[in-house]
């Protein structure tokens, strides 16, 4: 049965590969999302491709801080909205250290 | 009480934590499988890591993150097989099938 | 509802909002691996007992 999952990045060394769990989880019929809760480097035009294969799969990577929204298209969320979307998750994944 | 667990390590300082509660439920009569990627490949290199792959029922590892550690996919760790040199399958396998689910 | 928090470190401030929220109107439980030793047995029950666990930093 698919399930709804997040990952959450606060480590910016850790955002590209942990999105890379998620676009894993999307292909195995999940829901994935993921949400970056700090700053991050410019993703490359391969790990822009991994994110629109995210939506594809209608998954979605937020972020709280807005220059990643800025420079890395990823949608703007509050912390607030963040934890509201958390309750409905299946699976929540603090994803590597923080 | 839940019979199976699986736990999907993505932080390498956590191998302590992944080693005890691994023993605590096997010792209840736990399933558990353990699936290791990005830098959490490099616990593999621990010298508790063939203990751990003994304890677990299934240990698997993203061999495509144990290669950008820098390591070699041929050199399979103590305890472990080929074939669970995988994918992030493995970590949807513990979604869809485990109990219960921990992060490390 | 059951939720267990873990806490890998000493949470801050964002983690403390979030597990607010996630935990609004719902029973929750808490296990700090961070504090000195750990009691893995422990943390298993309590894992088993509850009907969602997460993991924070």
């Amino acid at each position: 049965m698919s399930k709804k999952v997040c990952f959450l990045y606060a480590n910016p060394d850790y955002v590209v590969d942990g999105m890379r769990s998620a676009l894993g989880l999307a292909v195995e019929n999940n829901y994935a999302y993921g949400a970056v809760l700090v700053d991050m480097p410019k993703l490359s035009e391969h790990d822009q491709e991994n994110l629109d294969w995210i939506r594809d799969m209608e998954g979605e990577v937020y972020s709280t801080v807005p220059a990643n929204c800025e420079k890395n298209g990823l949608a703007p969320i509050t912390l607030e909205e963040l934890g509201e979307q958390l309750r409905e998750m299946d699976v929540i994944i603090p994803f590597g250290p923080r | 009480m839940a019979k199976s667990l699986g736990i999907f390590v993505t932080n390498p300082g956590n191998m302590q934590h992944v080693l005890g509660i691994t023993k605590a439920a096997k010792a209840k009569g736990s399933q558990v499988k353990i699936f290791f990627t990005w830098e959490g490949t490099r616990l593999a290199k621990d010298p508790s890591f063939p203990q751990l792959a003994e304890m677990a029922d299934d240990v698997a590892i993203c061999a495509d993150s144990y290669k950008k550690m820098g390591f070699d996919v041929n050199d399979v760790p103590a305890g472990m097989t080929p074939d669970k040199m995988a994918t992030q399958a493995q970590h949807g396998a513990i979604i869809e099938d485990y109990d219960r689910y921990l992060t490390l | 509802m059951k939720i267990l928090n873990v806490y890998r470190s000493e949470p801050n401030a964002d983690i403390k909002k979030l597990v607010e929220i996630v935990t609004e109107g719902r029973e929750a439980g808490e296990f700090k691996l961070y504090s000195g030793d750990v009691d893995y047995d422990k943390l298993v029950d309590m894992v088993y007992d509850a009907d969602k666990t997460i993991c924070w930093w």
